[in-house]
């Protein structure tokens, strides 16, 4: 046997949007701003994942304006609307939508108020990147302008949002229920690489698509995607939180062990969209769903490279090992007969 | 208390300061000198956040006593451009999408920095070894290597500048991928986290924290810590004014220990003093009796008869059951040609968020009960506390301060509790900074599960019935344990239509780490087995592992393991997506890894050798000058 | 939390053991300090109070290295990384650079130093097994009276157990010693639970020399580390080998060797299995690398 193998694998997975088995809620509020700009308020905010520039996009796209161009206020219960919490892969679907629905309350305000100082129908109104003009017409001005008009005329274009996701209980005796209303679907494929002498598994590649319903920021989303499967990787072969009775072994990173670069395979990501029909924005999300198909792909993988079947996380030097050497076992058994 | 006299030259400016001699560099930046761009993400030189030049070599200041720094010339995350600025590393930083949380950044775009002035021309796998002392929990590095290699050629006059600029928009700015809009903060170490804060007057606070598994308090006597020099308060659980306990479903954990101890790392008592050191000195000035309670350990020996019982209301150690029911299972078995059962187990597993947790609390000029931390459930923390706390509920108030990392790790109200006690007894705020090792004994991991799983399919590769039966460990406390196996027993049998169900999740109270919310809740432990189980079933059947999942996926108008009847659903599309972009050769899963015709090709990387770049030769070793 | 009454930064030999001689208990020497503040943790530890700590780094007489008569004489603040940037250590330590990479990452290298790592004497430590493969000794200085003393030991003998040393009181190692072997190749083999900055499970290293011919084995040394409760020389294994013609059925049957002795008190099953197969790598990798030096030997003869 060659001391390193290649193998590859497959796993599939599925998952839920926004909170589970509950009716899921979230608010925010909008202006438009002196300048064309906005002021678009909620009450929960970034943990990292980029829902402030995803909600800059949706708030810039619904006002016709520019992301740059929206201040957001976010995160306090004393000064926000509540939006419940970040996490549950919820933000992009709650947030967003509230979001989207606040927006188009405020500009609403404005278009009526613009439809009549130019005496059309608002519904021709269109407003993108700054600009605001009126359909078929050659009547056009910055939304700087339009914001001047309307607060000249004595209205703040201002709106607020409120969107529900109605999941539903489950049943104590069968679990029947309607938990989401959206689901996501997700597939992973792995590469990796067995060496025979030590058990390590290196990871080369990976491939995986996702399906997020309408992809608002592609970069963002592949680096959602990328940070998931490499926490996935980790639980797959490294890390591993430990306790003796109860009292810790691994107390710092010398002992609990995380991926560096040095662990990553190289990812590409494929987005799918399949629109979601129940919300404004169409989009679903992706914070949690990449990790799941992560370590099953990786352990088909190992598989297929050596024909060992962990069943046991993490997938450590030693398991490899062991396996390997059950497996001859087993085979100069099975020769023996 | 002892001084040393320290000279040294920061980003350009003298410094001159009487510290303390047991500081380490990394203290001096970010509590003498205020620049809190370099930050504390473990203080073993193992993650990399705290990374600066010294005479020009890139060190981790955490293994940096300051002492050393006499004489040397320090560089800073904050001296890297002039201020509003950006150099050309950060901006291809912005420009990737390098940062999310940002918490690691400012350490990565120093070892980027590093890594570009010794070899400008460093390669893809050079780039990676010489940021392999760096840890990144949220991009998976891919972003930031990017980011370095495209700094690398703009530097190097191969790429336009123009490369770091905001891509055009087309129609619509969704879809666009937008540059993140609290990068150019990130890349610079402008933001400021929850630990980078100060206030006037403020307080820091130090936990004591349970040595025991599972013991009743017998006594405790505070008085030696709060007449200690510094010491402003010192609480325990009997300052709790109102009903005390939290927890994301079940409200079992008291803000401190309260007459028991169920874990080693809970809080027992607190201290506020004038410096952090004072504060942890304070601690032992606490004299805590215990009475060893025997402990549980294992999620089965929870279960068994006579087991102690962690908490009054749960006599069986149960947090939560979660059943389904769907079909008929024996006639679902009684129709497969084959039936395979195995067992799977997943491990107790850490956030690690480079950000350890961190907050202030104060009581404003209306009175109002203020608490600024990384908290990812505002909403339900200002909640539980104004009833902890027994105020109305306008007069609490809840400051999402950025995160460094969350991953469901910072859903739990674990500390904001005791700083709004200190804030109210002594009226000033308060600051709590973890350090790495706190965070790890004290908060949530992802819950450990043992499944015990049962597939019964045709011969033809279609699933007929499905067991799934698994037993989690929650630890000490709830906290989302009930929505974990929910979550867990709605996802376990995977993306696939089976008329035929039976599933149970079932998490126990045992004296472990308590298990929490973690990216995923529950569906990765139950889908690691299913995922598995579909490719041992592929193999036994002849299968190819797409074929199989085709043959049983979840479509429009499929009835879901909760009966529910879906509008949508995306698996297939998914399955081709992957199958064609990873150019996958069908066949069934056999151990063909090693004559596989689709290995090695376009999206794998290299195996990692380490020193590849010193292999040449010793005579071109010698690159840096 | 690491806290001190005092810090002292010696610059010359005398004046630092001096200070070491003078110094209250409980008092401590560092170079790179890489290890003393992850140690003062909880879970390790813990707060530790120390009362005056003396950093050597600053000390003159432990700067650099010297070559003399076929060895190096490293001076003990030589840092991991000089193995690697350093042309003549390179070269004449094969396997150093190797063990360099994999001891920690750039950043932990500038500020650790070899005669720490030595001194802490981990059973998992990295440089002990290159030091020994390389015959390795270490300079032990102390004060008698005012005048400086040195003694000097094989550093196999130095460590005598896990974290245990012969340094005693009032003594500071001021150098490790070892052979230069330019023409030589090297290998360092090492698994832990990732690539980057961990600790070993087993690491070993090799240097070898073949004939002119590259047909024979003209030296071949070999050491293990965190498979007992310090690091080994595989003498037998060398004996094996020397002198012998080269083949991949010899190596094979030479790496079956060192298996027994694994003393490890945990994982011993998994050890055994890695020894063998690093043994024979090592050995193979070291070949190579060997032919690649002899290359660049010949080269280098020519340009002279």
């Amino acid at each position: 046997m060659e001391r390193t193998v290649r193998g590859r694998g497959v796993a599939a997975s599925w998952y839920g949007i926004a909170r589970t088995a509950t009716i899921d809620r979230a608010g925010a509020w909008a202006e438009l701003d002196d300048g064309g700009t906005a002021k678009v308020v909620t009450g929960v905010t970034e943990i990292g994942e980029g829902i402030l520039t995803l909600l800059a996009q949706v708030a810039a796209e619904e006002l016709g304006i520019r992301p740059e161009q929206v201040t957001l206020g976010d995160n306090d219960t004393a000064r926000s609307p509540e939006a419940a919490h970040a996490g549950a892969t919820r933000q992009t679907y709650m947030v967003g939508n509230s979001i989207a629905l606040a927006c188009r309350e405020a500009r609403e305000k404005l278009f009526a108020e613009i439809a009549e100082y130019w005496d059309v129908e608002a519904t021709l109104l269109h407003a993108f990147d700054g600009i605001l003009h009126a359909e078929g017409t050659n009547k056009s001005m910055t939304m700087a302008e339009a914001v001047a008009i309307c607060k000249g005329r004595g209205v703040v274009p201002v709106g607020s949002g409120s969107f529900t996701a109605h999941g539903t209980g489950l049943d104590p005796v069968d679990g029947s229920g309607a938990p989401w209303q959206v689901y996501v679907f997700g597939t992973q494929v792995a590469e990796v690489e067995v060496d025979t002498v030590t058990g390590e598994v290196q990871v080369l590649g990976i491939w995986a698509a996702h399906d997020v319903g309408r992809a608002i920021n592609p970069r963002g989303i592949e680096g959602q995607i990328e940070g998931a499967i490499v926490q996935g990787l980790g639980q797959a072969l490294m890390e591993d939180y430990q306790t003796v009775e109860g009292h810790t072994t691994t107390h710092g990173f010398a002992k609990y062990i995380l991926p560096t670069a040095l662990d990553v395979p190289e990812i590409t990501s494929f987005l799918v969209e399949d629109r979601d029909p129940l919300s404004p924005l169409g989009a679903k999300g992706i914070g949690e769903p990449a990790l799941v198909p992560t370590a099953p792909a990786i352990m088909n993988a190992i598989y297929d490279a050596i024909g060992v079947r962990i069943t046991s996380l993490p997938a450590t030097p030693e398991k490899i090992l062991q396996g390997l050497k059950e497996k001859r076992r087993r085979n100069e058994g099975i020769a023996a007969e | 208390m002892p001084e040393l006299e320290l000279n040294f030259e920061v980003n350009g400016r003298t410094v001159a300061k009487r510290i303390n001699p047991g500081l380490r560099l990394l203290d001096v930046l970010r509590d003498d000198l205020n620049m809190t761009g370099t930050k504390e993400g473990c203080g073993a030189g193992e993650c990399g956040t705290c990374s600066v030049f010294v005479d020009g070599k890139l060190v981790k200041s955490c293994l940096m006593p300051a002492a050393k720094a006499e004489g040397t010339r320090i560089e800073t995350v904050e001296g890297l451009a002039r201020p509003g600025d950006l150099t050309v590393i950060q901006r291809a930083f912005y420009k990737t999408g390098a940062s999310q949380c940002g918490y690691c950044i400012p350490g990565m775009v120093m070892a980027a920095t590093s890594a570009l002035r010794d070899n400008p021309d460093a390669g893809h796998e050079e780039i990676k070894e010489r940021m392999g002392g760096n840890i990144c929990r949220c991009t998976g590095y891919t972003k930031i290597i990017e980011a370095v290699e495209l700094a690398r050629d703009v530097i190097a006059g191969r790429m336009s500048p123009a490369a770091l600029e905001a891509d055009a928009v087309g129609e619509s700015y969704i879809g666009n991928s937008v540059r993140r809009i609290d990068a150019p903060a990130k890349v610079a170490g402008r933001l400021k986290y929850a630990g980078d804060m100060i206030m006037p007057d403020m307080l820091h606070m130090a936990v004591l924290r349970s040595p025991h598994p599972h013991a009743e308090i017998v006594s405790m006597d505070t008085s030696a810590a709060r007449a200690m020099p510094g010491v402003e308060c010192v609480i325990t659980s009997e300052d709790v004014p109102g009903v005390d306990g939290f927890g994301v479903f079940v409200h079992d954990q008291p803000i401190m220990a309260r007459g028991k101890v169920r874990y080693v790392g809970e809080a027992v008592a607190a201290v506020a003093a004038t410096d952090e050191r004072s504060a942890r000195r304070a601690l032992a000035g606490i004299k805590v009796t215990y009475r060893e309670l025997p402990g549980l350990f294992d999620a089965a020996d929870a279960l068994a008869p006579g087991a102690p019982v962690l908490h009054d209301y749960a006599p069986d150690n149960i947090v939560k059951h979660i059943p389904l029911r769907k079909g008929n299972i024996e006639a679902g078995f009684a129709a497969a040609d084959l039936i395979l059962e195995e067992n799977f187990s997943t491990q107790q597993v850490e956030h690690a968020y480079l950000e350890p947790e961190a907050g202030i609390a104060y009581v404003d000029h209306d009175d109002v009960v203020t608490v600024i931390s990384p908290s990812q459930n505002i909403t339900h923390h200002r909640h539980m506390l104004a009833a902890i706390i027994d105020r109305p509920i306008q007069k609490v108030r809840f400051i999402m301060s950025p995160v460094g990392g969350g991953f469901g790790g910072k859903e739990d109200m674990i500390y904001q509790g005791m700083l709004a006690l200190a804030a109210m007894q002594t009226h000033k705020p308060v600051r709590i900074v973890f350090t790495r090792e706190e965070s790890i004994v004290s908060t949530a991991k992802r819950h450990p599960s043992r499944s015990k799983v049962r597939m019964g399919l045709t011969r033809a590769g279609r699933i007929t019935a499905m067991e799934f039966d698994m037993l989690s460990d929650g630890g000490a406390y709830g906290m989302s344990s009930e929505g974990v196996m929910r979550k867990a027993a709605i996802l376990s049998c995977g993306p696939y239509e089976i008329d035929n169900l039976k599933v149970d999740t079932t998490v126990v109270y045992t004296n472990n780490t308590p298990s929490g919310a973690f990216r995923s809740f529950g569906g990765m432990q139950v889908q690691f087995a299913t995922e598995s189980m579909v490719d041992m079933a592929a193999e036994k059947l002849g299968l190819d592992p797409f074929e199989i999942r085709r043959r049983n996926m979840m479509k429009p108008g499929s009835l879901t393991h909760t009966q529910q009847k879906l509008g949508t659903a995306s698996l297939g599309m998914v399955l081709d997506a992957a199958e064609k972009g990873s150019r996958w050769e069908a066949g069934a899963p056999t151990v063909r890894g090693a004559t596989r015709g689709d290995t090695h090709g376009a999206g794998t990387r290299e195996p990692c050798k380490l020193g590849e770049r010193f292999a040449a030769g010793p005579e071109t070793k010698e690159r840096v000058a | 939390m690491l806290s001190c009454r005092s810090y002292q930064m010696p610059k010359s030999l005398a004046e630092a053991l001096a200070l070491w001689r003078g110094a209250p208990e409980g008092s401590r020497l560092i170079a790179g300090a890489t290890d003393i503040l992850p140690w003062a943790r909880e879970g390790r530890a813990g707060d530790v109070e120390i009362d005056t700590l003396i950093d050597l780094s600053r000390v003159a007489e432990l700067s650099g290295y010297q070559q003399k008569d076929g060895r190096i004489r490293l001076g003990a603040n030589v840092v991991w990384q000089d193995f690697l940037t350093d042309p003549v250590l390179a070269r004449s330590l094969p396997c150093m650079p190797f063990c360099s990479v994999w001891f920690a990452d750039d950043q932990i290298r500038q500020q650790a130093t070899l005669a720490g790592n030595l001194v802490n004497a981990s059973p998992a430590a990295d440089g002990t097994p290159p030091v020994i493969a390389l015959n390795g000794d270490i300079e032990i200085a102390r004060l008698d009276g005012d005048t400086v003393v040195t003694r000097t030991m094989p550093v196999a003998d130095f460590i005598s157990g896990p974290g245990r040393t012969d340094l005693k009181p009032g003594e500071i190692v001021v150098a490790v010693t070892v052979d230069a072997l330019p023409g030589y190749g090297g290998s360092y083999q090492k698994v832990g639970q990732r690539r980057s900055l961990v600790i070993s499970s087993v690491c070993c290293a090799a240097v070898v020399k073949t004939d002119p011919s590259g047909k024979v084995f003209e030296d071949v040394r070999l050491a293990l580390g965190g498979v007992g409760p310090k690091p080994m020389r595989l003498t037998e294994t060398e004996a094996m080998l020397r002198g012998k013609a080269i083949s991949a059925d010899l190596i094979e049957r030479a790496s079956a060797g060192p298996v027994d002795l694994v003393a490890s008190r945990t994982r011993v099953d998994y050890r055994r299995t890695v020894v063998r197969g690093f043994v024979r790598a090592a050995v193979e990798d070291a070949l190579a690398h060997a032919a690649q030096s002899a290359q660049s030997e010949e080269k280098e003869t020519a340009n002279a």
